[in-house]
């Protein structure tokens, strides 16, 4: 099985590109996941396009990049039959990228949206950098773009992709076919931050004795969860429970995994 | 690397029919026309051509240089690249003078340019480039500011100057506000190979053959007449003719006296 993780700033053209490989690998057995904050309708639209198996995880509360590692392994468990699980990621800040070691990490990147120096992991960790919407400007200045994109990632082969005309996609998904499948356990490019605060935990006052209080009681509680997302609360996530707990609209017993203090 | 010849072999057209042609061959100095309807395969062929294909692209085209299959690094080493693209969009995003955006490019292209050879080099570029175009561009220039005639006549002496690629593919290069046939002009050097989209009759008789594109493939080679090159220069000097008398507008002249056409096919 290969995994295919696909990441990019919205509107840069990552599901319109996505589309078009998955028709180059219609000979393949794929699964679509779309990870998003609020809501998407991207998965049905491909399922109805393509008839393939699709499905759609919404972060919610967690930080989009955290909620996929979190999410990955159980796809995987779930779809051992697929040949290529592609992966598209919500795609918000620049600070982590959420690709793996194990499997190919495609950076769909729009040219207008600033310069590639100020990108992080996402764009610096990718294996494929495809550059969308060049043909919006002049070929000059499409090749300082290239220049500046290969020194902060020497080692990825850069292709210049269109969403409309489907240009370069038969590129990443002939990049996709000789990729290493999936073995062991997966590790991911580039660490996650460090994301625990009162704010974290659901705090919206901006004081720092609230704050506090919060977060004393959310570190508390995140002790003593076993952090599995097994969503046996009712809640997505643990993280999610915890808020929920902290704003009085759960209570702990509804954990049944919770270590008593 | 010298270009002699870029062959191109058949692919198929929108329905799966094969393209009804052995092979196309086309020599170093020569011009191409790519002329059609909207929809009919036009910008796939210029695609087709600058991707060097050998049957991946959905038209499955194979293109040849010097009459072999062209090593992957033409495609991917941007230094390399012998294929230079001028597209429709001209539009350009960063904050910056004439003169800087040309040397970031020069330095970007990665050839040894002492500092003093790419000042003259910039030089040159902007100095063709007004003779493309009636609206003078000065080096300290800002480009996000430079007209759509400007835009297009600064990429074409960029294309001519610092690209330098053999082969060259201009999609659509349209008419307005520069002198469409000197633009030409300045991009065939001797021994380049042009393949151009267009619907410009200056510039689609002005080419040695054309290709007529239906439903996605050639459906026609037409080798241009002596007779439609003389319909060409007539018409491209109607076009400078129009260009100067813009210019009088814009200056504020007011333009009383008509040229009149003494020898149309001269």
């Amino acid at each position: 099985m290969k995994i295919v993780i696909f990441g990019g700033t919205p509107g840069s053209g990552k599901t319109s590109i996505i589309k078009y490989v998955i028709s180059e690998l219609k000979d393949l057995k794929l699964h679509y996941v779309k990870f998003d904050v609020l809501s998407t309708e991207d998965d049905n639209l491909i399922k109805e396009k393509f008839d393939i198996s699709t499905e759609k995880r919404i972060s919610g509360d967690v930080c989009p990049d955290h909620y996929a590692a979190l999410e990955i392994p159980k796809i995987i468990e779930k779809y051992t039959d697929k040949d290529v699980i592609i992966i598209e990621t919500a795609g918000l800040c620049l600070r982590c990228s959420p690709y793996v070691e194990e499997g190919i990490a495609i950076n769909i990147l729009n040219i207008l949206s600033g310069k590639p120096s100020s990108y992080g992991p996402l764009l610096t960790h990718a294996d494929i950098v495809a550059v969308t919407k060049g043909d919006l400007i002049s070929q000059a200045e499409r090749e300082i773009f290239r220049a500046e994109v290969m020194k902060v990632n020497e080692n990825a082969s850069i292709i210049e992709a269109n969403g409309l005309s489907g240009e370069g996609t038969i590129d990443i998904a002939e990049a996709i076919i000789k990729s290493p499948g999936i073995k062991d356990k997966l590790t991911l490019r580039h660490s996650m931050p460090t994301a625990v605060c009162g704010y974290c935990y659901g705090n919206k006052i901006i004081d720092s004795k609230e704050t506090l209080k919060r977060y004393e009681r959310g570190k508390d509680l995140k002790a003593r969860l076993p952090n599995l997302n097994c969503g046996k609360c009712g809640f997505k996530s643990c993280n999610e429970f915890i808020r929920a707990v902290l704003d009085g609209k759960a209570k702990e017993s509804q954990c049944p995994f919770l270590k008593k203090r | 690397m010298m270009i002699k010849e870029v062959t191109i072999f058949p692919g198929y057209d929108k329905e799966g029919k094969k393209e009804c042609f052995e092979k196309v061959e086309i020599y170093a100095g020569q011009k191409i026309g790519i002329v059609g309807q909207t929809g009919s395969g036009k910008s796939q062929l210029l695609y087709d051509i600058e991707k060097l294909t050998q049957g991946e692209t959905k038209t499955k085209r194979k293109v040849m240089i010097n009459g072999k299959k062209p090593l992957k690094e033409l495609k991917t080493n941007p230094s390399k690249k012998i294929i230079g693209y001028l597209t429709q969009h001209m539009n350009f995003m960063t904050d910056t003078t004439v003169e800087d955006f040309l040397k970031t490019h020069i330095e970007t292209r990665g050839r040894n340019h002492t500092e003093e050879n790419t000042e003259r080099l910039v030089e040159k570029i902007i100095n063709d480039a007004n003779t493309i175009t009636g609206e003078q561009i000065k080096k300290n220039t800002n480009i996000l500011i430079l007209s759509g005639g400007q835009s297009r006549a600064l990429m074409v002496a960029d294309l001519a100057h610092v690209s330098e690629s053999p082969v060259i593919l201009i999609d659509e290069i349209e008419n307005a506000g520069i002198r469409i046939k000197k633009a030409l002009e300045l991009l065939v050097k001797k021994g380049k190979i042009i393949f151009l989209v267009t619907h410009d009759p200056i510039l689609a008789l002005d080419t040695d053959k054309r290709f007529v594109m239906k439903n996605g493939a050639i459906s026609k080679v037409i080798h241009t007449s002596v007779r439609e090159k003389g319909i060409a220069n007539y018409l491209s000097w109607i076009n400078n003719y129009m260009l100067d008398v813009r210019e009088d507008v814009r200056e504020g002249k007011q333009v009383e006296e008509l040229k009149l056409i003494c020898s149309p096919m001269g």
